[in-house]
């Protein structure tokens, strides 16, 4: 029995440490009911690109020039408590195994908030949100090669709106 | 010899008494004749065999392209900013909290 659940931990172990990343998480879990999912794909992104211009609804914030610097979007919002935990432990291994370095951490009352980045100092070559609030779970995975300061300020100047 | 349907007709009793009878030559060879299979080998084979099921969904999961959410480019870009948005009200959140706690701080400060 012991070795049965030897056998058990390492066919867990070896799909959760090896399909750790946005995609896989976005295909492990955008079909199970009462799942919002969103996926962009490169392609999508470089029609997007030739998009001349805007009309801007949400504030004043011109997001154009660094979703332009973008190459693959994934955004996973669960309402079930159960898959939220799932997801929110899922996203903490992915986090834990790569390069991410922790942007922002902000906790209240069991409610968690969490944006992490990769790449150098002048470059973000992907970008990840985690909250968990009441019963919602959210993840937001973005790629590209966005210029660090551009993604900062206009984060700052729509956080400030 | 007994043949099969004579053994099938024995008892409980009947097998164990002649099992227990050391007078019936065992063959020298009947472990190369019988071999066992080995428990061992058969967990061996089972755990690796559990971790290319596990290595196969994992890239399985990898690498699976999924279908675009949107087809109309606008749409899309619709959603990216909607996201970006919810970032920055995460991070606007997390700086409501910096300031809350540099103000008690502050207080805490003033006060000692």
């Amino acid at each position: 029995m012991k070795r049965f659940y030897i056998i058990l931990v390492l066919l867990t172990l070896s799909v959760t440490a090896l399909a750790q990343n946005g995609r896989s998480l976005y295909n492990k879990y955008s079909d199970l009911p009462g799942m919002e999912a969103v996926y962009i794909s490169p392609a999508m992104f470089r029609m997007m690109g030739k998009i001349p211009d805007v009309e801007f609804q949400d504030g004043n914030v011109n997001f154009g020039p660094i979703i332009k610097s973008m190459s693959g979007f994934y955004l996973l919002n669960a309402t079930d408590p159960k898959v939220g935990a799932d997801l929110y432990a899922d996203v903490k291994k992915f986090i834990d195994k790569g390069e991410y370095e922790l942007l922002m951490e902000a906790k209240e009352n069991g409610e968690v908030a969490r944006i992490y980045s990769v790449g150098d100092e002048k470059t973000v070559t992907s970008l990840v949100m985690l909250t968990q609030e009441g019963s919602e779970t959210a993840f937001i995975s973005i790629d590209g090669q966005m210029d660090r300061e551009e993604l900062e300020n206009i984060l700052a100047q729509a956080a400030a709106e | 010899m007994k043949t099969l349907d004579e053994i099938s007709r024995l008892s409980a009793d009947d097998l164990e008494r002649i099992g227990s009878d050391e007078s019936i030559p065992v063959p020298e060879d009947l472990e190369v004749r019988l071999p066992g299979r080995s428990p061992e080998r058969a967990w061996y084979i089972a755990a690796a065999a559990a971790l290319l099921i596990g290595v196969g969904v994992s890239g399985y999961l990898g690498l699976q392209q999924p279908k675009d959410t949107f087809e109309d480019p606008y749409l899309a870009y619709a959603a990216v900013e909607k996201a970006m948005n919810r970032i920055a009200g995460t991070v606007q959140y997390g700086a409501e909290k910096i300031t809350e706690t540099e103000s008690a701080i502050d207080k805490i400060n003033y006060w000692k």
